[in-house]
């Protein structure tokens, strides 16, 4: 994990106040939100996220379809602010 | 026979379609010039309509208008066909395809098998575009996608011929004649009066701008009136419309912010500019009620987040979205 996604993980957890520990086996390629996800997030945690994101990072995402791309895990959330900072 | 179509990916499904459909005969717009031609835009607090038992709350006009308004507006002459028999209905598309014509179709979301489960939900209004059929699998321009899928003829069938609401019957339609050349500017203009008409002049209470302030009025009211249990379960109903993984209502405001910039080109209308940046902080706004709703849903709001915070942000964009209006009607 790079030190943006190690960044973006500790945010989420901080947003989204995530209490259970992060599993060991934890890879930023796995899936961020829904009923796979290994964080337990769910599409209302990604509403904060979003909103988070736009604001530290000044990033906006503001399309469904760009969302679904953007949150579909920490490393593509981690390209997306990269590539728009 | 392999039709040779540009696909491109879209924020929505119906505005997707409608755009990839227009470039392919050559009318170069985009998504969000067809979601304001088309007058996309809208809002609407209608608590005597349940879904999930729950009432709905709607940020765009209904499925199929905009596509209707912007063929109509781009004087594009639309051939339509629904079907009772599922064969008939196949037969029907796969003689359009070997003429070389692609085919927009309506379909039940649930049964195409491309969708991923966690997307997997019963819409009957789902728009795509078939370009191909390859032996048993058709090749589907569907703008949600990041590139054209596969679909087996028993899937696409059992898609096409979904039961329940709005159910599609087959659904197919295609561009039967379409001009040579289109100007955009009155389509425009004619988008943004439309718009302006429904959010400001509507007669129904529970629509347009009226309608954000009678959902904020009712919104401070629900932990009274239901409970606490009950109320979230409102607030989560609303916030799951409007944002779900993300956008949704905001998601719709940029989406028109985006037309507004182009607006401003097409017609060369600087002010439409400044129209478009006013309207993407209007969509922030919404994204803040939205944040603080989640909080709630989620059990982690703090002191700042309730329900009388909530109300007043949505008077806020209520008040935001009024001027804006007014400016977008006083000139076009």
């Amino acid at each position: 994990m790079d030190s943006l996604e190690k960044e973006l993980l500790n945010m989420v957890i901080e947003v989204c106040k995530i209490t259970d520990p992060v599993p060991a086996d934890f890879s930023p390629d796995q899936t961020l939100i829904g009923p796979e996800s290994p964080l337990g997030i769910d599409s209302l945690d990604a509403v904060e996220i979003v909103f988070t994101v736009q604001k530290r990072y000044d990033v906006r995402i503001d399309s469904e379809e760009t969302s679904r791309q953007v949150l579909a895990s920490l490393k593509t959330l981690a390209d997306f602010v990269r590539s728009h900072m | 026979m392999e039709i040779p179509f540009t696909h491109r990916q879209s924020a929505h499904c119906e505005t997707g379609t409608t755009s990839n459909l227009l470039n392919h005969y050559g009318v170069p717009v985009s998504e969000a010039m067809v979601f304001g031609i088309g007058a996309g835009l809208f809002f609407g607090y209608l608590p005597f309509i349940k879904l999930n038992n729950l009432p709905l709350t709607t940020f765009r006009s209904a499925t199929g208008a905009i596509f209707k308004r912007t063929t109509r507006e781009l004087a594009i002459k639309v051939e339509t066909q629904r079907f009772r028999d599922p064969e008939k209905a196949m037969v029907a598309l796969d003689s359009k395809l070997d003429q070389g014509i692609p085919v927009g179709i309506q379909t039940g979301a649930y049964w195409l098998p491309y969708f991923p489960p966690a997307f997997r939900f019963h819409f009957n209004m789902h728009n795509s575009i078939v370009i191909a059929k390859r032996d048993d699998e058709y090749l589907i321009s569907d703008p949600v996608f990041p590139e054209p899928v596969l679909c087996s003829a028993h899937h696409l069938k059992l898609a096409r011929f979904a039961k329940g609401t709005l159910a599609p019957k087959g659904k197919m339609y295609v561009f039967r004649e379409v001009p040579q050349h289109v100007d955009l500017m009155q389509p425009i203009k004619k988008g943004i009066k439309v718009l302006t008409n429904a959010m400001l002049k509507n007669p129904v209470p529970l629509l347009g701008v009226r309608g954000i302030r009678y959902l904020a009025g009712q919104l401070e009211k629900w932990p009274r009136k239901f409970g606490k249990d009950q109320a979230l379960l409102y607030l989560g109903q609303v916030v799951r419309m409007q944002e779900e993984i993300g956008t949704g209502g905001a998601g719709f405001r940029f989406i028109f912010a985006a037309f507004l910039q182009e607006a401003a080109s097409t017609l060369e209308d600087n002010r439409f500019q400044a129209y478009s940046e006013r309207m993407t902080q209007i969509g922030d706004h919404w994204r803040e009620f939205a944040v603080v709703a989640a909080r709630n849903c989620k059990g982690r709001a703090g002191e700042n987040d309730s329900y009388a915070v909530m109300a007043r942000i949505l008077i806020e964009c209520a008040d935001q979205e009024e001027l804006l209006y007014q400016d977008l009607a006083n000139s076009i």
